[in-house]
């Protein structure tokens, strides 16, 4: 059945072009697709548009779960040992696309070319595991980039304080040697910090990883041993260490996550913040944050490398291997990530993933001075941005590797001790699944 | 042809022994079998694989493991000691208020009625190093300067675990020695009295004694409940920062349901259990001598 369907949508789709591509008036009537979708209020915009395709294809859509990542990511692996992947549409992440080796059916077959095209080519290729495109990105592409306090900056005092110290002149960093200076500069614990980490789970990992990258190292070689015991490694722990150390960041930070983190920046307690595009709103939104029109946004810095960090990740939606009707679920798919869609979506703040949409939110933001900074900031970063090891083992390895990172921070161990126990935990479990 | 009749005892026990095979035996065989196979949920083919104890000799001599059920018999010792302690306090103030008491049995019961997510929820905040209640309140009486990382050193994290876990789970030692004190008869107590004894004396001797089989029931099912506690611990810290409060069932379900090893997870878990079974054949000896001790038959 599969053969003649998809031809016959293939035919349609090159007939009417790609946005609206399947929307040919009841193609799928009758077709109920079942979905399993990122819930939060931020996505909630795209849902709304829905039922603009049911309406236009005469399918139904049924959403049957709606959660955060992370619960997606234990109710799909639950499902995969069920087998109950009958489903058609899961919203999926590059972060976490790799575990899921024989869940997603490739989207290349189901979709024209064009729509292929119109993505940022380097989101495609991190959407693109083992040969198979497992799902299109939407506009929620996620780099991080540097909020400062603009005010720090324009103080004479501290510009002169900092300068017979440090011998350079105080503007917003653009290394991470700079930035742990400055962090340590305007910090005065326990009313301001200088800067804060996310200081668990994967996302501790993420910064790790891309401040190895920057430091013109790796995690993992090509045979996937563990490469991050190595001097760029080191040199990447310690900078978390010596923040930690010298009070620069608030003593809970290993216990933070995003929330935190962005609570705490809009709290106008934190000099310098990496941070995801979406909070640029958030912290440029007088309701929400004290340091409404104070806030400057710089590309990521660099490592000893020379290179920026920009572990990068965004979500997409991907269809199901086991779903009868896989042409509906990939139209629905490429509706939820075409232009208007993107555009939607990222009117909100969030960063698309296709080039025109791009050009279009520079365009949109031209009138407004601190949309415009935030937009070429990420851009900037975004050139060099790069996405997790596509390994099914980058969340497992990263659990064995975060406690470690961790106990340097507080430490409990050394940075070379630290290193070598996830180095050899890594390397065992990598052993143990016949990696290695 | 005459029909195979089954003795009424078991048709009238089938249902029941249909459904304990259905919902108790089948999945703890089944769990049992796969703690024998590298079972990873993402790849089902591995159900299928045979390791023999892999998994137990792995997880018997992983520190990280030893030092997690190490932690997790702290924190039961000393959860139970201070809940059945201030229970006991508690029952015992209550059970002398003359007017209203019914009133403050119910307001007893509160922290019982939340569900323990919105607990952890509720402790991480009141312990968040930065605009935590208790630390405002400690700098705001100038009793520190510094912000105190209550959820990230060891020992103070431990300490805000127990403390979510005591408010939120005294009350079931208060319940229970409460109704052991109404079920107190009066003679003995009102015969020590004529002996001289002082409250004291009469408490030691007459009331304890009484009351212990009520405070062995009450550990024995804390004791059950806090050796798998997962739930508070899990919103508060999630075993973290560096291990520093990782509890057996932390580590379980992190390996479980995120890394996915389900093989190794239930291998893990079956040697937890040899402690919650420990900790209960432990509190039924108790229970039984202190029932001995009052006279009561076996």
């Amino acid at each position: 059945m599969k053969g003649p369907m998809a031809g016959s949508v293939l035919a349609l789709l090159a007939g009417f072009g790609f946005a609206t591509a399947a929307l040919a008036d009841g193609e799928f009537a009758g077709v109920t697709v079942e979905a399993k979708l990122i819930g939060g209020q931020q996505y909630e915009a795209l849902y709304a548009r829905i039922a603009d395709w049911e309406k236009a294809t005469g399918a139904k859509v049924k959403i049957i779960s709606q959660k955060n990542h992370f619960e997606l990511d234990k109710e799909y692996k639950a499902d995969i040992a069920a087998g109950t992947t009958n489903w058609c549409v899961g919203s999926n992440h590059s972060s976490f696309a790799s575990q899921y080796p024989s869940l997603y059916t490739d989207l290349a077959p189901l979709l024209p070319a064009e729509t292929v095209a119109g993505f940022v080519p380097a989101n495609i290729k991190a959407a693109t595991i083992e040969g198979k495109l497992v799902m299109l990105p939407r506009a929620q592409f996620d780099v991080s980039a540097l909020y400062y306090q603009k005010s720090l900056y324009t103080d004479p005092a501290k510009a002169e304080a900092f300068k017979a110290k440090f011998g350079y002149d105080l503007a917003p960093p653009e290394t991470w040697d700079q930035f742990r200076d400055q962090a340590m500069f305007f910090a005065a614990p326990p009313n301001f910090y200088g800067t804060q980490y996310a200081g668990k789970d994967e996302a501790i990992n993420g910064r790790f990883y891309e401040l190895v990258v920057a430091n013109g190292g790796k995690m993992f070689n090509d045979d996937w041993t563990p490469a991050f015991n190595s001097d760029a490694g080191k040199q990447a722990l310690q900078w978390f260490v010596d923040l930690y150390k010298a009070g620069a960041v608030p003593p809970g930070t290993t216990n933070y996550l995003w929330d935190d983190l962005g609570n705490g920046f809009a709290s106008g307690t934190v000099a310098l913040n990496l941070d995801w595009p979406g909070w640029s709103g958030f912290f440029n939104d007088p309701a929400s944050s004290k340091l409404a029109g104070n806030v400057g946004v710089a590309p990521a810095p660099q490592g000893s490398a020379g290179v920026r960090t920009g572990w990068s990740g965004f979500h997409g939606f991907s269809v199901t291997e086991n779903c009868a009707t896989k042409e509906a679920a990939a139209s629905l798919v490429d509706f939820l990530t075409n232009e208007d869609s993107q555009k939607l979506e990222s009117a909100a703040g969030p960063l698309p993933s296709r080039t025109a949409v791009w050009d279009h939110v520079i365009a949109e933001a031209k009138s407004d001075p601190y949309k415009s900074e935030v937009l070429a900031a990420f851009q900037e970063t975004a050139k060099t941005a790069f996405p997790v090891p596509p390994t099914p083992y980058w969340i497992e390895s990263g659990n064995l590797i975060f406690p470690e990172l961790q106990a340097a921070i507080l430490g409990d161990k050394t940075v070379d001790q630290a290193l070598e126990d996830a180095s050899d935990a890594v390397e065992e479990l990598m052993r143990e699944n016949g990696v290695i | 042809m005459t029909r195979a009749k089954l003795p009424p005892w078991l048709v009238l026990l089938l249902p029941a022994i249909v459904i304990i095979l259905a919902v108790v035996m089948v999945p703890l065989l089944l769990s049992l079998y796969s703690s024998f196979t590298p079972y990873h949920l993402t790849r089902p083919e591995t159900l299928w694989k045979w390791i023999g104890t892999f998994n137990y000799v792995k997880a018997a001599t992983d520190p990280n493991f030893w030092r997690a059920f190490g932690r997790t018999v702290l924190l039961l010792t000393i959860a139970l000691n201070l809940e059945m302690l201030l229970g006991l306090g508690l029952a015992l103030m209550v059970s002398k208020v003359t007017q209203g008491q019914r009133l403050l049995r119910t307001a007893m019961m509160f922290p019982m009625m939340f569900s323990p997510i919105l607990v952890g929820f509720q402790f991480k905040f009141i312990f968040n190093d930065n605009v935590g209640l208790v630390n405002n309140a400690l700098q705001s009486l100038g009793l520190t300067e510094r912000a105190i990382p209550w959820l990230v050193d060891g020992n103070l994290a431990l300490f805000a675990i127990i403390m979510a876990e005591v408010w939120t789970s005294t009350s079931v030692f208060a319940i229970l020695i409460l109704a052991g004190l109404f079920a107190l008869p009066q003679d003995p107590l009102e015969a020590a009295k004529v002996d001289g004894c002082t409250p004291w004396q009469s408490f030691r001797y007459v009331t304890l004694p009484f009351l212990m089989p009520f405070i062995y029931i009450a550990m024995a099912i804390r004791s059950l409940d806090v050796a798998r506690a997962y739930d508070i611990v899990q919103v508060m810290t999630n075993g973290g920062p560096a291990r520093r409060t990782e509890l057996l069932w932390t580590l379980i379900g992190r390996t479980g349901y995120v890394d996915a090893r389900m093989g190794y997870a239930n291998a893990m878990g079956y040697i937890a259990i040899l402690l919650s079974i420990a900790f209960t054949v432990y509190f039924f000896r108790k229970l039984q001598s202190a029932r001995r001790e009052l006279g009561m038959a076996d």
